[in-house]
């Protein structure tokens, strides 16, 4: 094929949270800062100014030819608006109600979709989503290496609110720190190993982030198409081996996804171009996005690990690489059910990650970064097709519902695209997590601060959270919700009356013939304290908003 | 017959479609349409269905085709003549037998609904009643059964035995030999997996503090 | 009016067949109730979202006439509708119907009028909301069952009644063995039901109404 005819993007239109992974890349301490606008004005005057600061998709490189490249910035910050926002900022009614009615509702009016009930309940979050007279427009986040080095960029941003004098609000004493102290932003960073050694890890001890979706346009290093594409439907395998056809560790069983169905203005997984704002330039290159903090019931977890793992065959760990998918240091269920099998190549990843780590000429990058990927694609490239009971990797483990790879077409003959069920309901991850906990910690500021980027919040985020999360069906599970992220039902409500239910259970079917285990009584062990629905709008976007000249006639 | 599933093993679930045409009247300053429409938007929901009453009936709708959709090319002036109103129900087993049980179970209602339709009026009694459907039957020209064709009765009973049997398997996990045997004893005793009469699941209960019969 | 009643959604589509394409139709149907032919079918079995569906073909003159009061019709083409009763909603699935089967799709609505395609989606579903009509009344007998369920249930009644059987003689450790059978081979089917997740804005507006008036935001 023609390299010509492959998808080309603009990474310098797009935000650079959409397509680059800044944890990855080291920027491991985050900040997020809620705004609002007060003023049109000077809110568009504040837009414009920003718009030198915001990071875009082009990569980070030293050499000045790279078409695609920039030098990697000492910080990064990003921006993304709230329907209200767009309002404030005196976008055309016509353009506003080409909007999609989730994001104009919002995550609180979603509620009732994503299943946020009582002690997710909008009334238990943080003040700043839960406070009558305030209204959160406009979300920055920054990310860097190093503190000092995001402090910097933070106070550049501050200085620029304060040029609105008033015209554009942080939020001050609407948060809180971990000590109870009130502060006007939401730290996030990277979980230290005892070591002291920066992880991946989140407060359950699982490594997180591994696997990502990879669309056309995307440049290598950004991601990877073996288990993150979809399943390629005219080349499953061919050119291998007999045998190896449809091997999910082969990229040729893998291709990458349409762009449209993670940015705006593209082709989409539907063979057309998806929903997108009036005038189609407003959209262009811009995506959504969901922020939502999860709050960690770190001592729930870890006391429905020591109970119910004391019974479990497989002990503590086998029962939280059931709850996953994974094994807590990321090595998957479905090729690895064997724990040494997993630690080895789990050690394997962490050492190609130490060599990166510490690369310096250009060759030992290449050289660190071939290795990396050569073992990493033992953590993306799987499937579910030799495994459709669960015996290895459970139907209701967490990183099968929310991508079940294909698996859902069993009898994948009987289907024109062998994984569309799953094609059209991926997301983007990004976040990191944000405060300390102990084994015991339940009550307290720690948790994810997760967001999900994608063309359609109703038909991707939204969609995964209440029919895979907090339902069952499609997985032939009845009712049965997500282990780890599912809204279980408490059997009390906060007066101590009752609520009738049949949550809180998981079924883990037995492997090799073995007897199934049937785990009940587990407790919401997520809670969602506040988050919203966001617009990230392109480079271009930004501009014309700042101009106030979009013109949807 | 294609009112039934072709495929063997589900050929006792029968799909029965009618289009009864409404009167071209009104009554005051409402039309017919409008009165079937109400009358069929008054029913009570889940358990309170009229059709809750009716034996053996799995799923079923009602709607109204108050006229043909228009689809702009190639453009036609297609326009009925009558609304029609719909009424599209799964069943297990016999036609006679269903409508009987029909009649039989919601004859207010069927009155209610159906008096604004061209020939009812000679419907009196079930056999009437029959005669009349038979004459609005449209024949199916596919039925597909997704699910069973096992009788109501026996869905209900396999679905409360689902229920209380993942109840069972869940809270006796880990259990020993002894109070596992004991505990199925009770639970066989309490359940009586054979009896489809009860405990069972109610016909149309939607909440979970409802639907145990029996 | 609705569409739902508990995890079943019912669907009417009502879509124009021209006089000449009626034949094919028919042929079209008979070829797909076949035991030989089932890749249209296929799909939408595996999809495993429905209850039961039907297509009904009501020629131009074959509209129910009963009475000599009924004025007769005069129409121009055969009409198809497509009675379904599947879980989930047309919103939530309609891309799963889409991609995952439009060949079997395109076969059956091929030459009904208007028909655009099932890919790209957009069109095919506005296709089908234009030629839906909603239920006045919809009633299922167990709202708390997907397909699914009732299929499990069956085979979890099979394995209970098994497991009932000679309950007064068996030993503990016999029991245990014919016990731990039944669960392993039973191990995809035990799960519980519950209500549906909320499927209607038109259920959320009144739940947003009365925290409004509860006096919450």
């Amino acid at each position: 094929m023609s390299t010509k005819r492959e998808t080309k993007l603009d990474l310098f239109d797009i935000q650079g949270n959409i397509m680059q992974n800044f944890a990855e890349k080291g920027f491991i301490k985050a900040r997020y800062l809620f705004l609002e606008i007060k003023n049109g004005n000077r809110g568009r005057e504040f837009v414009t100014k920003i718009k030198p600061l915001i990071t875009t998709s082009a990569r980070w490189t030293n050499d000045a030819s790279d078409p695609y490249g920039t030098t990697e910035p000492s910080a990064t910050s990003n921006i993304s608006f709230t329907y209200n926002a767009l309002k404030k900022l005196g976008l055309p009614i016509l353009s506003l109600h080409s909007f999609p009615d989730e994001f104009a509702i919002g995550m609180r009016g979603r509620r009732a979709i994503l299943g946020d009930n009582y002690s997710s309940d909008p009334e238990n979050w943080d003040p700043v989503w839960n406070t009558h007279d305030v209204e959160v427009h406009m979300l920055i986040s920054i990310e860097a290496k190093n503190m000092d080095n995001l402090e910097e960029r933070y106070n550049k941003i501050l200085s620029l609110v304060a040029e609105t004098n008033g015209g554009v609000i942080l939020f001050d004493g609407s948060l809180k720190d971990e000590d109870g102290k009130e502060i006007t932003y939401q730290d996030a960073h990277a979980l230290d190993n005892e070591a002291g050694q920066p992880t991946a890890k989140e407060h359950f001890g699982y490594t997180d982030g591994i696997s990502n979706p990879y669309f056309k346009g995307m440049l290598p290093g950004m991601g990877s198409v073996i288990g993150g594409g979809k399943k390629n439907p005219k080349a499953l395998g061919i050119g291998e081996p007999k045998g190896n056809q449809g091997n999910p560790i082969l990229a040729s069983t893998w291709a990458p996804l349409e762009t449209g169905e993670f940015i705006l203005g593209h082709e989409d997984e539907a063979q057309e171009y998806p929903a997108c704002p009036t005038p189609p330039l407003l959209g262009k290159n811009g995506s959504f996005m969901v922020y939502r903090k999860l709050h960690e019931n770190v001592g729930m977890f870890n006391d429905m690990l020591e109970k119910t793992g004391a019974d479990y065959p497989g002990g503590k760990e086998g029962l939280a690489s059931k709850f996953a998918g994974r094994w807590r240091n990321g090595a998957p269920l479905a090729t690895f059910p064997n724990e040494e099998d997993g630690k080895k190549i789990a050690a394997a990843r962490e050492a190609a990650q130490y060599k990166q780590a510490v690369a310096k000429t250009p060759e030992e990058i290449a050289a660190a970064n071939a290795e990396f990927e050569e073992v990493n694609k033992h953590f993306t490239g799987f499937d579910f097709q030799k495994d459709l009971h669960g015996g290895k990797c459970p139907l209701g483990a967490h990183i099968r519902r929310v991508n079940p790879r294909g698996s859902l077409e069993e009898d994948s003959a009987s289907y024109n695209t062998p994984s569309a069920l799953a094609d059209r309901r991926r997301i983007i991850r990004r976040g990191l997590p944000y405060g300390t906990s102990t084994p015991n910690s339940n009550t307290g500021e720690h948790g994810i601060i997760f967001m999900a980027i994608q063309a359609n919040i109703k038909r991707q985020f939204e969609f995964v959270t209440q029919q895979w999360m907090n339902y069952g069906s499609d997985f032939k599970l009845a009712n049965e919700k997500d282990a780890l992220l599912g809204n279980q039902t408490p059997d009390k409500d906060k007066d101590g009356n009752p609520i009738e239910n049949v949550d809180g259970t998981m079924v883990i079917p037995g492997d090799d013939g073995k007897v199934p285990y049937f785990v009940s009584q587990i407790p919401r062990m997520i809670e969602t304290r506040g988050g919203d629905y966001f617009f990230i709008p392109s480079l271009t976007t930004l501009e014309m908003l700042g101009k106030r000249i979009i013109d949807p006639t | 017959m294609p009112n039934r599933s072709t495929s063997k093993n589900s050929e006792r679930a029968y799909g029965l479609s009618i289009y009864c045409p409404i009167k071209n009247e009104h009554e005051g300053d409402v039309s017919f349409t409008s009165l079937v429409r109400t009358a069929l938007q008054d029913f009570k929901e889940d358990e309170d269905s009229p059709m809750a009453k009716v034996p053996n009936t799995y799923l079923a709708r009602f709607f109204i085709v108050d006229d043909v959709i228009f689809e702009s090319f190639p453009h036609t002036n297609d326009h009925l003549q009558s609304a029609y109103l719909a009424f599209s129900t799964n069943f297990h087993g016999n036609l006679d037998e269903y409508l009987t049980g029909m009649y039989e179970n919601m004859n207010t209602k069927i009155h209610n609904v159906w008096q604004y339709c061209y020939g009812f009026e000679k419907v009196k009694d079930a056999a009437s009643f029959i005669a009349y459907i038979k004459k609005v039957q449209v024949e199916t020209s596919y039925f597909f059964v997704g699910s069973n064709d096992d009788s109501l009765p026996e869905q209900l009973k396999s679905l409360y035995l689902k229920q209380e049997f993942s109840k069972f398997v869940f809270a006796n996990q880990s259990k020993s030999d002894d109070e596992l045997l004991a505990a199925y004893k009770e639970f066989d005793a309490r359940t009586k997996p054979a009896v489809l009469e009860g405990p069972t699941w109610r016909a149309g209960a939607g909440s979970l503090k409802n639907v145990n019969k029996g | 009016m609705s569409n739902i009643a508990g995890k079943a959604y019912s669907m009417n589509l009502m879509t124009p067949i021209t006089r000449k394409m009626i034949l094919i139709n028919k042929l079209i149907f008979w070829i797909a109730g076949t035991p030989y032919f089932s890749g249209a079918l296929n799909g939408l079995r595996t999809l495993s979202l429905i209850h039961y569906a039907r297509w009904v073909v009501v020629g131009r003159k074959q509209f129910p006439h009963v009475s000599p009061d009924q004025p007769e019709e005069d129409l121009e083409y055969n009409y198809m509708f497509f009675n379904s009763n599947f879980n989930g909603s047309w919103t939530q699935y309609v891309d799963s119907f889409s991609m995952a089967i439009p060949s079997g799709l395109n076969l059956l609505w091929k030459k009904n009028v208007g028909w655009p395609d099932a890919v790209p989606e957009t069109p095919f579903n506005r296709y089908v909301i234009n030629n839906q009509i909603w239920s006045s009344h919809y009633y299922c007998a167990y709202p708390m069952a997907a397909s699914n369920d009732v299929k499990a249930g069956q085979s979890i009644k099979g394995g209970v009644e098994e497991l009932s059987k000679g309950l007064d003689s068996i030993s503990a450790a016999d029991f245990r063995k014919k016990y731990d059978a039944t669960t392993k081979k039973l191990e995809n089917d035990i799960s519980m039901m519950a209500p549906t997740p909320v499927v209607s804005l038109a259920n959320l507006a009144i739940e947003k109404r009365e925290r409004i008036e509860e006096g919450k935001k």
